[in-house]
């Protein structure tokens, strides 16, 4: 029932509304995000994806095109906010194929929801310092990336996820 | 069949690792080699940037009333020092300005047009941050229509910030120079010591864990203090002569004892950038 319902304009929507919220976020909370050494990185992109993979496999009466459109999102992120083009544009259909997978495994909700959003947030961020490293654009140590960028940044998305989790859903119903 | 299946799996993920490298490849060669980036890039910026506006000025006017509470707290000291420096910025103003004056009279007798120290300023507002936490990127307002090509300066407050890394039409990328990847922060810059003399260097990285530039490879035996000013250079490029970047907290020896390494402490806080100036050259 994809085609018929709300979703269909209001999860792109969400979806570009949390992509500039991100930077809105890492903008404006700039001084304690980004206090040197340690960085935490908003997802709130991710968050909404991960969410619309959650509450599709929870009701399980329609599908959304999330990989499409994780895509698209990655393209905008691509373009906007690094100006590398070519590495979210592969990260979020994978966040989106990780999730899809895991949600096959274990019945999602609240918790096992936060489990899943632990490891895709982990994937999003491993891999984002994979290809940085390889096309030269840090030179963070693996060890230093894990203390000051993947920790920080996981406590923070997972903060976010408890915030936001019951919020998100509500929308996601009333948009069904 | 499932080895078929496991097999085209296989087969799509190193395609698309292939694929990937070779964008990433792609445009980081566009983004070090060309003035602006392809014309869809652009198109695509200007329009992103245009909606994310709308979303900025409600959550910066949120944050600018936040601040503003919070500061309201400690405004009276704050105004008793300040009160203090205004005198005395009045009468360094007023000496600059005869001595600006001054200089324009003399460059015209000796018919000198442009010298390394002129530039216009032309000053933007922040839209939004780059969440990433090795890019140290903000998106700025102003772009190439206002005048702003690849790789001038920026600065906020008092200090150097970075410089320009990619133009579109409405809006720009600039590069702060805590981003440690090959091409950023990158300045000529020089320091002139207590006796006098003049030490040229380029600034080489930036160390996170103390929040100071470093500048490497200095075999001048010139004797450089703490609290020396570090101001560009203006040599080779669109930067001009004479901003201010930072002073020197410390000088040392580099890893093999050959020459000088100086750290260097930012004149302005460079995580918290609200409204910037782009330093504009005459080309």
């Amino acid at each position: 029932m994809y085609r018929l319902s709300k979703l269909r304009f209001g999860f792109p929507v969400g979806l570009f509304l949390m992509l500039l919220i991100d930077g809105a976020i890492s903008q404006v909370f700039s001084v304690h995000m980004f206090r040197a050494p340690t960085a935490m990185v908003s997802h709130l992109v991710v968050l909404w994806l991960v969410c619309g993979a959650i509450f599709e496999a929870d009701s399980s009466a329609f599908e959304m095109p999330l990989a499409r459109w994780a895509a698209v999102a990655g393209v905008i992120f691509d373009l906007y906010y690094t100006g590398i083009f070519g590495i979210y544009i592969f990260i979020f259909p994978v966040v989106i194929y990780l999730t899809r997978l895991m949600v096959a495994y274990i019945r999602p909700n609240f918790l096992s929801g936060l489990l899943i959003y632990f490891i895709d947030i982990t994937v999003v961020e491993a891999l984002g310092y994979v290809a940085s490293r390889a096309i030269h654009l840090n030179d963070m140590a693996g060890s230093t990336f894990l203390v000051n960028t993947l920790g920080p940044t996981l406590a923070f998305n997972l903060a976010m996820f408890v915030l936001l989790y019951f919020p998100i859903r509500w929308v996601y119903n009333w948009l069904k | 069949m499932q080895k078929f299946s496991f097999n085209r799996r296989l087969v799509i993920i190193i395609v698309c690792v292939i694929v990937s490298f070779a964008l990433m490849t792609v445009s980081v060669t566009i983004r070090n080699k060309k003035s602006t980036p392809p014309l869809i890039q652009q198109f695509g910026n200007d329009i992103v940037g245009f909606v994310d506006r709308v979303v900025a000025i409600p959550t910066n006017g949120l944050s600018g009333s936040v601040s503003s509470l919070s500061e309201l707290l400690n405004t009276y000291q704050e105004n008793q020092q300040l009160k203090k420096q205004v005198s005395e910025l009045a009468q360094t103003k007023v000496r600059d300005q005869t001595l600006a004056k001054e200089n324009k009279q003399l460059k015209k007798e000796i018919s000198l047009n442009n010298s390394l120290t002129d530039y216009s300023a032309v000053t933007a507002a922040v839209i939004t941050r780059t969440p990433s936490s090795w890019q140290n990127q903000v998106v700025i307002n102003k772009g190439s229509s206002a005048g702003i090509v690849k790789d001038m300066p920026v600065m906020s407050g008092s200090g150097l910030i970075g410089r320009v890394a990619e133009v579109n039409k409405t809006n720009s990328k600039v590069e702060l120079i805590t981003d440690n990847n090959d091409t950023a922060n990158r300045f000529a810059v020089q320091i002139t010591t207590k006796s006098g003399s003049t030490v040229n260097g380029v600034l080489s990285g930036y160390k996170s864990t103390t929040g100071q530039i470093t500048m490497n490879n200095i075999t001048t035996k010139a004797k450089i203090n703490k609290g020396d000013k570090v101001v560009t250079s203006g040599l080779g490029g669109v930067t001009p002569k004479g901003l201010y970047v930072g002073k020197v907290a410390k000088a040392s020896g580099d890893d093999y004892g050959l020459s000088t390494k100086l750290y260097i402490t930012p004149a302005t806080d460079l995580s918290d950038l609200n409204i910037v100036t782009v330093a504009v050259t005459k080309q």
